[in-house]
Formats: C-alpha cells, structure tokens, sequence
C-alpha cells in the first residue's frame, strides 16, 4: 500500500483484489492511518506553526463577525491562559525543595500571582493533553488511527477513582502506584480490545474505537449515576463521586493545593513523552511499529508480525490515555460525576494534539501546550467576562481546534506533493505517473 | 467461491436457511410469551419454545447455515432465558415495561433521527466517501432549523433551512476530502468539533441565557383518525409525526434510486472501483460531491426532527452521539437502506426500552443505551457474517 | 484491406516530470488491420494508447479518426468516436455482475428513470453471441476466471459500438490457453470489421497476430514493418537497439550438496484455486536453479511457500535438512534462506525508513544491533556505512531515506541486505524488473559470486533471456508444475513451448 501521492510505480489507489481480503488484515478496508504516515516525512515546524496560525485568524474572522474585538480576545486568552507568566522576567528567587536555601531566578515562581495561577492551570491541562496526543499520535505510527483516546481516559478516571477510593489505610507510594498502573493497565485493554479486532477480523479501528468511546460513556454514566456501585455514600441524589483518598492524591509541587495546584504528573508526562520517542526510536518494538505503518507489506516481508504489532500498538496507546485519566483524577480531579463522563473532552482534542504535532514527541507536547493554554484561557475562571462571554469563548475553542483538524488533513497533501517531487529523479526506466494536481 | 457439490440437507422439507429463521423466530416467540400480553407465568413455556429454537440453530449451523444458525441459537438462549426471568418479575414491572404502544411510538421516534443520518451515510460512503461528520451535520441541521423556523416563522422554512446548512456543512467535508484528498476521517471529526462550536457559539449569540422560545413553529403530527379503532396498530401509526412518515418515504425512495437506477449504479461503482467508473466516462468528482452534500442535508434533516419535530427547542450539543448511533447503524445494515432502517429500529427499540426499564431497574437502565454500540461492534467484527464496505471507500481518488 | 487509415496519430509528444515519454510518435491503423504496438517496459506505448483514449491528453501533435482531426478531453470523447480500450489492470468493478458492468455509464432505462437491467442483459446476450463469447451475463466478475472477465472488457467495447479496439497487454495475465483463446476472438472480430491496436513486449505473440507492428523505444518510434519480413531477432534489434541477449561471464558451475529439498508441493492461491500442483525441485550449493515460465503459472505461490508467507497445502520444505513446510517467514530468514521480492517498492524496502534501517530488516532484534529490546543506533549505522560502501549503493548515505533512492540503488540496498546475512540459498524473484543496464550487470554479477562461494540461488523470472544466461540449471513452470528440466544449452524456442504448455504430456507425474 503506496502512501506517496504522485505513485512510483502507476498502479494508483486500486482497491485491493478481493482475493487479497482472505489472507492478509491490511488489505481488508485498509487503515486510513496508513496514509497519514507522510506525516513522518514532512520535517520542520513551519507547516504546524501556519497551520496554527491559519485556524486563529479563521477564529478571529468568526469573532469579528459576530462583534468582537479579535484582538482583545485573543490577547484575553493569552493573559488568562498564563503564558505571559514567561514575559516577566525579573530578579526573583526559588527554594530548593528540602531546605531553606535560596537561589536566584528569573520568573517569579509566587503563588501570589495572577499569571502564575493561570500557568499552572494550563500546565495541568498540558499534562493531560500530552498525553492523550500521545495516545493518538502512537497508533498513528503504527498506521492506525486511534479516535478512541476519549473512552480509554474515561476507564483510566474511574479506575483510578475506584482505587484512588478505595484502600484508605495504603501507604501514600503503593496507592498512587497501584493507582497509576491499574488506571493504565485497563486503559490499555481497552484500546487492546481494538487492536485485537483488527488484528483478527480486519474490522476498521477507527468504528471500534468510536464505539468503544460511547461504550466507556455509557458504563461511566451507569457507574456514576443514582444507585451505581461508585456513586458517593453521602448523598444519594448527587450523581457523583466520593472523594479520593488523601493517601492516593499526586503531590503538589508548585501552587497553593486548595486551588489546585501543579501536581507532579506534569514530570509524568514529560517522562512520558521521553519513553514515547525513546520505545519509537531506540527499541525493537519501536521499529516493528514503524514498519509496519509505514509499510505493512514490507514488514511482512521482513518477518515481522503485522497482527501483533497493531495489538500492541493500540494497547500502548490505550496506556498513555489511561495514564492521562488517572493522572488527571489523582493529580486535581478527586471526584468525578455523570455531568463530568458526559461533557468531558480531553480525550477528543487529543487528535488535533497529535496531528498538529506530527506525531512526534516534541510536536505533541508544542501541541499539548498551545491547545491546554487555549482551552483554560478561554474558560470560566479565566475569560475577561467584557471581551467576550466564556460560553462563546469555549465555542471558540472547539471552532479552532476544528479548523487545525480541517487545514492539517490538508497540508498534509502539500508537504506530500513537495515530498513527491523531490523523489521524481531521472534515469529511471519507467516513466513515472505524473504528479496529480487536484481537479 | 466454488459451487457446492452436494445439495443441502433438508429437515421434513425444510432447507437449513428456513429451519434457522424458524429457530430466531422461535426464540423470539419464547420471550415474548412471558411477556402482556399473553403473560404466561409458568417458567416452563419459554424453556418449551425456547429449547427446539436452540436445537433448529444447531442443525442449521452443522449443515452450513453459519450466520443464521449461530442467530438462532442466541435468540434460542436468550429468549429461553429472558422468558424465564420475565416469569419471576411481578406483573406489574412487566405491564410497565412492555407497554407496546408507548414503546412502539417511542421506538419510531428515537428511529427516525438515526434512519436519516444512515441513509444519508449510504449515499456518501457508497460514492467512496467516509462521513464521520454526521454528527455534526444533525447536530447543524438541529439548530437551523430552530434558528429558521424562529426567525422565519414557519417549520417549512426551518427544515430548509437546516437542509442548507447541512449541506454546506457537507460541502466543506467534500471539498477538504475530495478535493483537497485530506484523510476523510480527519476532515469528519473536524466537521463534528466545527459543528458543536458554531451551533454552540450562534446559539449563545441569539438566544443567550434565556434558550431557544418556547414557542417555535414545529413539525406537526398526521393524524390519521381512520384507523384508530384498530388494535396496536391505530395507537401506534395514528400520531406519529409527519417527519416519521417522511422517513419511511425516504426510505423507499432511497432504495429504488440506489439500486434501481443508473445514478445509483453509478454511485455504486464510484465507491467500489473509481478509476473504471472514471474509464467509462463517469466524473468520480462530480458523483462524489453530490453524495457527500446529499448526506449532509439528510443528516441535517434528521436533526431538525430533533428540534422542530420531537423536543421543540435547542440545547447545546442536543444530537449526543445520535449521528454515530446512525452511523451504527448503517454498517449494522450493511450499507443498504432497509438493513440501515432495521437497525436503527432495533436501536431505537433498545433507547425506548432503556427508559422503560429505567423505572424497575433504576440506573442500571442506563447501559441499555450502550447496546447499539456493542451490537455494532459485534457487527464490524464479523460475529454475525461480515459487513463488508464499499471497496474504495476512504480513499481519495486521484485523476490523471 | 482499406486503403484510407481509420486512425491517425501525428507527432504525438507527452512529457512527464522528469521523463519524456512520448515524443512525436507518429503511428497510423488501418481498417480491419491488427497492428502491434511493440517496445520493452517503459517505451511509452501505454502512455500513447492512453493518450488516445482521452485518459491524458498530449502536449503536442494530433488524433484524426476516419481523417477528421479529434480531441479528446476524457474517455467518453474517445468512446463516441468508436474507440474502445481493454486495460492491462481490469477496470471491472468485482462485487457487480457482467452486465451491471457492461452498461455502466450507458444504462438502458424505462420511463427514463428506472434501470431497464432485463433489457440490458438481453442486450449483453445478443453481442456475446453474435462475436461467439461465452458469458454468464449474470455472473458477479469476482467469480469468473480471469479469461472471462477479459472478455467482459472487450465486450464493453463492443457495447458502446467500438471499431477500434486497443488491448493493452492483453496475455499478461492470461494462461497460454486462454491466450489461444482470444486470439480466436481478435480473428473473429477483424472479420467483423473492427481494427485492433495490440500492445505486447512479446515477440511470438506479435509475430503470431499482428499484420503490422510499429517499434517504440524510449518514447520514440523506431520502425513500422509489415509482418511478413520481421522475425523475432530482428524486431528484438529494433526494440532493444542492441544486442538482446546479455551472456555472463561465468566459470562452468560445480554444484554440492543439496541445499533445498522440495517435495511435492502444493499451494493454493487467494482465489481457493490450486496455483502449485506438485512442484518438487532441489537447490545444490553452488548452483543457479532457474525457473522459467509465463507470469501466472503459480511462481508467486511457489515463492510464497518456499518463503514462509503462504502456508502449502501439502508437500515438503527444507533447508539443509530442517523442515520448514509449516514455518512462518521469520523460521525460513532464520533457517538460512535470503530473499529479493520481486516489488522492491512495496515489499523490500520500507521506503520512508532510511537506508540503515532498512538494512537491519531482518537482523534489528539480534545482536549486536539490539540488546534486551533496546536498539545499538551506532552499530547499525556502522554496518549501513560499510555495506553501503561493499556494494557501491549510490544517491545517498546511511541516514537517508529509501525513498530517494533511483531504482537501481534501491534494488542494490536490498540484495546488500540479503547477500550480506549468509543464506544458505537466495531466492531472487524476477531481480532486475525495471533496472537500467548497469544495474542490471550488477545484480547478475551478485548472483553469480554467491553461486562461486558455495551458496545456492534459485532464480526466478520472466525474462528468458536471464533465465538462459544466469542458470545452470532451467526448470520450466507451467500452470503449476515442473513440465522439463533443461540446460543453459537450450534454445529458446525449446523453452517457449515448454513454457505455453507444448510439453504437457511429458510433464513429471
């Protein structure tokens, strides 16, 4: 399956022969995450930086158009999202955790300040949403398209809930970890339980993950609900939670802990982002995992298993969404509801997070940062109420996270075309199909 | 696949086929007996019924009827064992839940959202195009079609004003998939998110804090007063909303165009195999657009029943994964129009019961409404025979 | 024959980046003629056919039909002047049935509206009987042979009132009977007065069908000559421009032990059809096996086996005495056995992987280039640079992606790979598809030092010509089995019968 436009060898885009259905996964529907592996080869940060900026203006335009100043609010989201936090530079101090000592620096590490409380804010955002693009962006890599990142952080949240609920009398170490790694665990199961299916029955991941999504919705929504087995024990009409354990919530480490502050999964996270480049680039997984999505017949040919890959690919994926959720329950959350499963999100933005990024490490977690510093400077607690309304501002949001989803699958043909010409070289014997133009 | 040699058993003039549909339909049968309102109360007349469904699936499975058999087996066991737990619930749970009528009605009415998403899918993912974004484009459809009938006073002009935004809404998804041969998932969920943030974003700008009035022109209901006297049917069929009717026209119309005619021929061929459509002088862009906007516009129709024709007013997000339940529905289909509309019965049959039940059970009704999902999931998996998509579809089609 | 041509082509010129693939071709079709259009892979006769079907459309010259200039934007243009095409890759939708297909896009209606499918299928009935097809018009394609659904094609045509035919590669992907077959069928329909436009790079067919053949080498048109005074070395001369058969320097071969033993093997293919029926042969050390024979008599199948990708439904496997019959690919890499696919592109290469990856396909889970699962990037990038330097791979460095490779590199990246892990015996399936020259001596060359070093080659391909210089031992394939074994000696009329079924009866049992 070519994933190059143009063609190398003029047999374009035929559907596979319906003898191949019987024998070989890949060919039955293939995987449209297949083609996305151009992706890898489109180098650089110029395209996702315009494709950014391209989306903020089609956003501004809307506001515009509807009476607002563009300008004042994005300058709005910008102040409550924090990141001007990194424009004061000053001459401040920070204590080394542990002792009394003092060291200078240049930001102003006070949890006094406005900008710091909107920062930290954000960067507790930027923990999740890395990681549910990591989630995305790993089965990409493998060629699968894995939609499915909203239903493994939702299993993640309850598992952890349940564990984070249950043994009050754990030691504060083995319950986080208990915690984390059971949270993660069934998050992996459950995207598993996709990879499986196609892996066997060639059934189309991105329908099984869909599906999965709406299936973790509904179980959350039951668990939680009036009379499920995890609703509060104080309240019977309040379809919500109990709290997590003291024992069971992530260490704070910068910010005031009634407010919620910078819990230490945000090192999590990077150490997350450091084990996705490292399992992709420097293992034996990694490599099996990259052939087969960027060529799954080529690693047939080489000996490698292209089922057992997609299983542990998906499974991989469903840890670093997993790992989110209970991340997210532990870390800030504490308690979560029916209206919370139902209207929770940060699954979903993990697809724009990954494609943004190129599914590479360092792309997700840019990525990660610019839609958590979007989605909290827009929000309730954040938005200047004159410059534009937060339900509007949230809107907002969703429309630009739409527009990067909308102008990413299409430079995606750019870089493809530029890509393409460059391996058009002369002296071959075949003539090579021409490079299409669209229309 | 090579013809068989030897001709099928057959079972007192029975061929296996007609043996296994007997089977499901006992199974069925055994469920239902414990059930108003034949409401026998012995446990054994389920098991009665039940057992030789069971043993009819066996057979039919053994003399290579898979599919069927393996479904009159289930319908065997389950009937068997849902008749006999029907027997032990009080009556009066019973008389409640399985109130036909109400469920009947409820049934067609949660039905007919998703029939339009899914048949509107059809036409798009039969041309070779995968529409995720259904959900957006009812969820668009919903809205203006309140924005519409509010503004313009009419429910007419409502609906067409929900089938023009969804339309375009389409059209967006069209032009950044085919055109511009951006991954067509990528593009659907773009269009879901674009959808939910500017029906979300005009909404609040309109109708602010306060919603949508409560008095918006909707969709009337037909009554067809003739047929009132007759049992279960009258009940049912003699109120329902004319968006109802117009999806059973749908339907029809639908079918014939797809499979009858040479448009639909050349739908078919388009999302089967485009460059030998395009060798015989089809314009695989042309057939392509036209599908994925009438989608969108279908779609769009199914929304505006939501808001015009069912509830009477907009909520943010109101379609709630119905354009995906749709979109269940269709594959559980297998990409035909009735296959679709039977599913999306069935879906809708489990949402109405989920309600129902919602009162004995209590929350526990709530994972009823997880069922399409799993149902399909059993579907695209292949338990129940595969359900095999177009051969071209999702992959953007290059012109030379 | 008519004097006045039915079809004119002039000064035909067609650029694509990078190649000039037709340029100003002239070429001209008289009524009720077939005229071949010959040239080896590359020449630019799809390109000019397709051009006169309206699928792309020149940059210079002109198309007159029956003397009137034309233009044709899309097919349909081409299809209302009478032309008809027979693609080499069907374009037939498999899940529809004959006659859906035939009338696609001129769909006979009632009232305008409604397809009329009764009355199109009676129509399907009277062409197929008028030319003397066979047909089931409702048949789905994916069910009937691939001879049929040929005739499926070429009935399109005839649907839309065609007068000229073009086949593009027509035998390609037909056995040698159902070739003889539509020969008949070509014969019949002159008789009726349609003219045929026969695209081959096979000189026996030419010589066999054709009345006139035109030459084309590298967009250029060489020559037009009667049949009568062309004999297949002369028309080789004028495809090739040169002398065609390329003899390696190659000392007498002394083979030892057997390396591979097959036994009795037989594979189906994806279709259900028993594709291999009975194939036993022994690879010995230092020895090249050839097998020779015409595309579709099962050498993918037997490939398959013989590599691990494709499970035998009987017979045996072995490599230096392990059994292997029942073994995935990974068991055959391991038990000694290296393998050049046929389609670098897709199956030996991963192309966006850089070329020191793709060097340690198979060997990336072994040490030293990986250790408890985590990989030794210097390592590997060491081995690249040394391998990439042994077998003078040019057009880029270690890191640099396959993808930018020219053909002939890439195809050297993957005989550097499989020679330099030691097999036991290489199996090389059709090695120098679509290589230029040098290239092409090169992977010869490597052929030849790995027989010389004690290893055993099997050597598959459609090219007769290699299969004579390279072997030392030729094993015909015809429609699954082993029909004779031959010498490097043989000539290649010797072989071409063998090899379209002449020594059937004395096939081994």
């Amino acid at each position: 399956m070519s994933s190059e436009p143009g063609g190398g060898n003029g047999d374009l885009e035929q559907p596979p022969a319906p003898e191949a259905l019987a024998t070989d996964p890949t060919a039955y529907a293939p995987s449209v995450g297949e083609r996305l592996a151009i992706y890898q080869r489109a180098g650089g940060i110029v395209t996702p930086v315009i494709t950014a900026v391209f989306a903020f203006f089609m956003g501004g335009i809307v506001v515009a158009a509807t009476g607002h100043n563009p300008w004042k609010v994005y300058k709005g989201i910008f102040t409550g999202s924090g990141l001007n936090w990194f424009f004061h530079v000053g001459s401040y101090s920070i204590t080394i955790p542990g002792t009394n000592h003092h060291v200078w620096f240049w930001w102003n590490t006070s949890i006094q300040s406005n900008a710091a409380y909107n920062l930290q804010q954000t960067l507790i955002l930027t923990t999740t949403l890395s990681l549910t693009g990591l989630a995305v962006a790993f089965a990409f890599r493998c060629g699968l398209f894995n939609i499915g990142g909203q239903g493994q952080y939702l299993i993640g949240v309850i598992t952890g809930l349940w564990i984070g609920t249950s043994f009050p009398h754990l030691a504060r170490g083995p319950h986080i970890i208990l915690a984390i790694v059971v949270a993660s665990g069934c998050g992996a199961v459950w995207a598993a339980i996709a990879g499986f299916l196609k892996a066997a029955t060639g059934a189309h991941e991105v329908i099984t993950t869909i599906m999965l999504n709406w299936i973790a919705y509904w179980i959350g929504s039951y668990l939680l609900g009036q009379g499920g087995p995890l609703q509060n024990s104080f309240n019977p009409s309040l379809p919500v939670s109990n709290t997590v354990v003291n024992s069971a919530k992530l260490p704070v480490f910068w910010g005031n802990a009634a407010l919620q502050a910078l819990h230490i999964g945000f090192f999590i996270a990077i150490g997350a982002l450091i084990a996705f480049w490292f399992i992709l680039n420097r293992t034996t997984l990694g490599y099996e995992v990259r052939a087969v999505g960027f060529s799954p017949e080529a690693a047939r040919y080489g000996g490698i298993s292209i089922a057992r890959n997609y299983v542990v690919a998906m499974a991989i994926s469903g840890c670093f969404a997993g790992l989110a959720g209970v991340l997210d329950m532990l870390g800030y959350q504490y308690r979560f509801g029916v209206l919370d499963v139902q209207t929770s999100q940060l699954g979903f933005i993990g697809i724009a997070v990954a494609l943004l990024g190129r599914n590479k490490a360092i792309g997700v977690a840019l990525s990660a940062l610019l839609f958590a510093a979007l989605l909290y400077g827009t929000s309730t607690r954040s938005i200047d109420q004159t410059v534009l309304k937060p339900e509007l501002a949230g809107n907002l949001t969703l429309m630009i996270q739409a527009l990067v989803l909308l102008f990413v699958g299409a430079d995606v043909l750019i870089m493809g075309l530029w890509q393409a010409r460059r391996r058009l070289l002369p002296g071959r014997m075949k003539p090579s199909a021409p490079t299409a133009e669209a229309g | 696949m090579a013809a068989r040699a030897e001709p099928r058993p057959q079972w007192r003039g029975l061929s296996p086929t007609q043996t296994a549909s007997l089977g499901i339909f006992l199974g069925c049968f055994a469920f239902l007996l414990a059930l108003p309102p034949i409401t026998a109360r012995a446990p054994w007349w389920p098991a009665l019924v039940g057992i030789p469904a069971v043993g009819a699936g066996i057979w039919a499975v053994t003399s290579g009827v898979k599919r069927l058999g393996w479904l009159a087996v289930a319908a065997g066991i389950l009937g068997t064992a849902l008749g006999v737990l029907a027997t032990h619930t009080s009556s009066s749970n019973l008389d409640y839940v399985a109130s036909w009528t109400p469920l009947f009605t409820a049934m067609f009415a949660f039905a007919t959202p998703l029939t339009f998403a899914a048949i509107g899918g059809m036409f798009a993912e039969r041309s070779g195009v995968v529409n995720i974004g259904l959900e957006g484009m009812m969820l668009t459809g919903a809205f203006f079609a309140v924005l519409g009938a509010d503004k313009l006073g009419n429910w007419a002009l409502g609906l067409l004003c929900a089938v023009v935004a969804g339309g375009v809404a389409a059209l967006i998804h069209a032009f950044v998939s085919i055109h511009l041969r951006a991954d067509q998932i990528v593009s659907g969920t773009a269009i879901n998110f674009l959808a939910l943030g500017v029906t979300g974003y005009f909404f609040i700008q309109v109708y602010g804090d306060n919603g949508t009035p409560g008095s918006i022109p909707r969709v009337p209901d037909v009554n067809l007063s003739i047929i009132d006297g007759i049992p279960f049917i009258g009940p049912v069929f003699g109120h329902l909303n004319l968006m109802i009717w117009l999806t059973f026209v749908t339907l029809i119309v639908s079918y014939v165009v797809m499979f009858r005619t040479p448009i639909g021929l050349r739908i078919r061929s388009v999302g089967e195999h485009p460059r030998a459509a395009d060798t015989v002088g089809i314009s695989v862009y042309k057939i392509r657009y036209a599908a994925v906007t009438l989608s969108g516009m279908l779609a769009a129709l199914g929304g505006a029943y939501l808001s015009i024709g069912f509830v009477g007013s907009f909520n943010e997000n109101m379609t709630a994964g119905r354009g995906f339940i749709g979109l269940a529905a269709l594959i559980f289909g297998n990409w035909r129009p009735f296959g679709a509309f039977a599913a999306a019965l069935l879906f809708g049959f489990s949402t109405a019961l989920s309600f129902r039940l919602a009162q004995p059970w209590g929350n526990a009704a709530v994972l009823f409404q997880a069922l399409p999902y799993v149902l399909t999931l059993i579907a695209v998996a292949g338990v129940i025979g595969r359900s095999i998509p177009p051969a071209a579809s999702g992959r953007p089609y290059r012109k030379q | 024959m008519d004097a006045a041509p039915v079809l004119e082509l002039r000064g035909i010129t067609k650029q694509f980046p990078g190649v000039l693939a037709n340029d100003h071709v002239d070429f001209d079709l008289k009524r009720g003629e077939v005229h071949a259009l010959l040239g080896e892979n590359g020449a630019g006769k799809s390109t000019l056919m397709n051009i006169l079907y309206g699928l792309y459309s020149a940059d210079e010259g002109e198309i007159l039909v029956n003397g009137k200039p034309v233009t044709f934007s899309s097919p349909h243009d081409a299809i209302e002047q009478g032309i008809g095409m027979v693609h080499q890759h069907f374009m037939l939708i498999p899940v529809m049935t004959v006659t859906e297909n035939i009338v696609l896009a001129s769909e006979p209606t009632t009232a305008g509206v409604l397809l009329d499918y009764a009355g199109a299928r009676k129509q399907v009935e009277e062409i197929s009987q008028r030319f003397g097809f066979a047909i089931d018009p409702d048949a789905r394609i994916q069910d009937i042979t691939v001879g049929q659904q040929q005739r499926v094609e070429i009935l399109k045509t005839l649907y839309r009132n065609a007068d000229i035919l073009i086949l593009d590669e027509p035998t390609a992907v037909l056995t040698p009977q159902e070739a003889t077959e539509l020969f008949a069928i070509l014969k019949g329909l002159v008789a009726e007065g349609m003219s045929i436009i026969f695209i081959s790079h096979k000189l026996n067919e030419v010589l066999e069908i054709a009345g006139r053949v035109t030459v084309l080498r590298r967009g250029k048109r060489v020559d037009t000559i009667p049949r009568e005074g062309a004999t297949e070395a002369s028309l080789a001369r004028s495809m090739v421009g040169r002398e065609v058969l390329l003899r390696v320097d190659k000392k007498p071969a002394s083979p030892g032990g057997i390396l591979m033993h097959v036994q009795d093997v037989h594979v189906f293919d994806d279709r259900g059809l028993e594709a291999v029926r009975g194939v036993s042969l022994d690879v010995r050390a230092g020895e090249i096996v050839g097998i020779a024979g015409v595309d579709g008599n099962g050498q993918t199948e037997l490939i398959d086996a013989l590599t691990g990708l494709r499970r035998p439904a009987g017979g045996r496997i072995e490599i230096e005495g392990h059994d292997l019959t029942n073994s995935n690919a990974n068991a055959h890499l391991e038990a000694g056995l290296g393998h050049i696919p046929e389609d670098r592109q897709r199956r030996g290469l991963v192309l966006e992987f850089s070329l020191a990856e793709n060097l340690v396909l198979h060997d990336y889970d072994k040490q030293p280039y990986s250790r408890f699962g985590a990989l030794s990037p210097r390592r590997i990038l060491a081995r690249a640079r040394k391998l990439l330097t042994d077998y003078d791979v040019r057009g880029g460095g270690p890191r640099t992606p396959a993808s930018a490779l020219s053909g002939g590199n890439q195809q050297k990246v993957v005989v550097a790979r499989e020679v330099s892990r030691n097999p036991r015996v290489l199996i090389a399936a059709q090695p120098t598809r679509g290589l230029d020259v040098g290239a092409i001596e090169f992977v010869h060359r490597q052929l030849v030092a790995e027989r010389d070093t004690g290893r055993g080659v099997l050597l598959v391909s459609l090219e007769l010509d290699e299969i004579l210089s390279l072997s030392d031992r030729i094993l015909v394939l015809y429609e699954g089995r082993i029909v004779g074994e031959y010498s490097p000696d043989a000539t290649e009329e010797e072989l071409g019968i063998a090899m379209t079924g002449g020594r059937r009866e004395e096939a081994a049992a």
